[in-house]
């Protein structure tokens, strides 16, 4: 049985539920940068990857499980099955403009908005019936207005912190994110025991964890 | 888009042959159709959304063309125009290329080879039973290793949602989030639109509605006259695919979720624990045929060849070097071509030295390459040479007429 685990903001996270879960120590994680883990129970085994790699792996069978932001989900469209709202990781994918065009970014046509997201940005606009020319990046979204590439923005925020450093007003929020359980759909089927244990003790998990941060 | 070299194109072959060979054991006959066809024709099989997903052509007269992206609507529209006047039912094979205009993403290709099989004008569960011990029997063809089949039924899923109680929208928001797979989604769904806990239950424990306690589960979730009568079915079926003595690869999986407005009973999928995508789909479609004039019911499922492939050990012994390589001096030239058509009628791969290299220079590349014997006529006689080193001479009319010069001629028969 092998994990998938997203690197980045959702990986301390992730690793804390697999902990709580009972798969993993702290010291595992902390004091190591293997991109394989053993786990306490030698049936699994836990893999990091780079989030936008995460659902490949998983959709491949190369992982049974994973842990991956929802915002993935949405802008990937893969075919696995999300089970499970670990909860932790919560943000929220925005548009944003800076502030004086924000008041009127509704008329703005054409429209030019710089993402990570492209088909989530291309599917919310043409839902409003819109035309967009999606400007493709790999980070500091924030930038792209400032320095005339695009009019506006669709990203993820937690705080909104950045937003107002950088000069940007949000305008409207295009979907909610948190960290998923995704299992493989064959995996469900020939590892059906196993990975039904891994989904329960990590629902579990996380909603214990949940309780006691509140 | 992907090209198959040698070895793995010979695997492949096999693998369809292998198939094709096994339905015919079943007394199903392969039939071969366009893989262009109008248009109109694969909405009317596919649903009007199915267009999207199609690769289109225009012809000189304007007339709107696509490329299949499976073969059970060109089979129907074959079994209702020509086979129309057949005594039924009439099981039927095909393999062939299908394409899909919208997959992109890693894993999924736009064209890939299918080996699939109908069974055309029976709605009985015998004919059920049929078609899935046949897909069972197809898996173990194909030579793809620890295969398994999960069986579902479209009316168990259809049963509990009508009785959620759901608004249209609020229905289609349901299935929606089910074609995804969003348990997560789902559940937010079901409480948004007030459905009881109890009732939702049976679509929320839909991915572990699986295995020897599945129908028992599902009896206890979901309680409608839809679900009830389902259950029954897959129980009696289950009994007959024991009797077919492929109990043991088949479970029930209610959780299969395959498209419910093409499927009307059961629905199926084979896996393999080597890869994580399914080997094979299908199920039953009674209202297909209908849109083409014959309501006939008819129930099928078509094999990913190209995921067998991935699914099943490559062997060394295909798609490689040829059994003889033949190399001749000037004068002997008929001679040695009369040699490898003898020895090409006996089902050897022969190859023949074009690049007129000296003999040492040819049998060694011909070795190198895996080819056990090298051959060289000269002078009438045949130097037959092994990759191990041994050699002999013989006459080449004795080679021919398969008679041992000396006692020891490599092909006497």
């Amino acid at each position: 049985m092998t994990v998938a685990v997203a690197s980045g903001r959702l990986l301390e996270d992730s690793m804390r539920t697999l902990e709580a879960a009972g798969y993993l120590t702290a010291e595992t994680w902390r004091t190591t940068r293997r991109l394989i883990l053993p786990c306490l129970d030698p049936h699994v085994r836990c893999l990091i990857a780079k989030p936008a790699d995460l659902l490949t792996y998983v959709e491949h069978g190369a992982a049974d499980l994973g842990i991956v932001g929802k915002d993935m989900l949405l802008e990937q469209g893969r075919d696995v099955y999300e089970l499970v709202d670990l909860g932790f990781g919560a943000c929220r994918g925005i548009v944003a403009f800076p502030e004086e065009k924000a008041a009127g970014w509704e008329a703005l046509s054409p429209i030019r908005i710089a993402t990570k997201y492209p088909r989530v940005t291309e599917r919310y606009f043409w839902g409003q019936g819109r035309s967009v020319e999606v400007v493709e990046m790999n980070g500091t979204v924030e930038l792209a207005p400032q320095v005339g590439v695009a009019d506006g923005i669709l990203d993820l925020v937690m705080t909104g912190r950045t937003l107002v450093e950088n000069h940007l007003l949000e305008v409207t929020e295009v979907f909610r994110s948190s960290a998923r359980l995704v299992v493989n759909r064959v995996s469900l089927r020939t590892r059906a025991e196993a990975v039904r244990t891994v989904v329960e003790r990590m629902r579990e998990a996380a909603s214990a964890r949940a309780r006691s941060s509140v | 888009m992907r090209d198959l070299l040698p070895d793995e194109s010979a695997r492949a072959r096999t693998i369809t042959d292998g198939i094709i060979s096994r339905m015919q054991r079943w007394g199903y006959h392969e039939v071969v159709t366009p893989t262009i066809e109008y248009f109109d024709t694969l909405v009317r099989g596919e649903g009007t959304e199915a267009g999207d997903r199609l690769f289109k052509l225009v012809d000189r007269g304007g007339e709107l063309l696509a490329l299949r992206p499976e073969m059970t609507t060109p089979v129907a529209r074959l079994v209702t125009t020509h086979l129309r006047a057949q005594p039924l039912p009439l099981r039927l094979a095909y393999a062939g290329q299908v394409f899909r205009g919208s997959e992109t993403g890693s894993g999924r290709l736009r064209e890939f080879p299918q080996v699939g099989a109908e069974l055309i004008g029976s709605d009985t569960l015998e004919a059920d039973a049929e078609i899935v011990a046949l897909a069972v029997d197809a898996l173990a063809a194909s030579g793809a290793v620890e295969c398994s089949v999960s069986l579902g039924h479209v009316g168990f899923l259809r049963g509990v949602l009508g009785a959620l109680g759901l608004s249209e929208e609020g229905a289609a928001e349901v299935r929606a989030l089910l074609y995804q797979k969003d348990f997560v989604g789902l559940r937010a769904a079901l409480d948004r639109y007030g459905v009881p806990a109890a009732r939702g239950d049976a679509l929320m424990a839909l991915p572990t509605l699986s295995g020897p306690h599945a129908i028992q589960e599902a009896r206890r979730v979901a309680e409608t006259r839809e679900t009830r009568g389902v259950l029954r079915d897959l129980e009696a079926l289950a009994e007959i695919l024991e009797a077919y003595g492929v109990g043991g690869a088949v479970r029930v999986d209610l959780g299969i979720i395959r498209d419910f407005d093409y499927y009307t009973g059961i629905v199926f999928e084979g896996h393999t624990a080597v890869l994580g995508f399914p080997l094979l789909g299908g199920g039953r479609y009674d209202r297909l045929l209908e849109g083409f004039g014959a309501p006939y019911p008819a129930t099928g499922f078509a094999v990913r060849v190209d995921r067998v492939l991935a699914a099943s050990p490559s062997r060394d012994e295909e798609g490689g070097a040829a059994d003889v390589a033949v190399a001749f001096t000037a004068e002997d030239r008929t001679e040695a071509l009369r040699l490898a058509r003898a020895l090409r009628e006996r089902e050897l791969s022969v190859t023949v030295e074009i690049l007129g290299r000296p003999w040492e220079e040819m049998a060694r590349g011909a070795f190198a390459a895996g080819t056990p014997r090298a051959v060289l006529v000269t002078g009438g006689r045949a130097v037959v040479r092994d990759a191990d080193g041994h050699e002999q001479s013989v006459a080449v009319a004795d080679l021919l007429a398969g008679h041992p010069g000396n006692g020891s001629a490599p092909w006497a028969s």
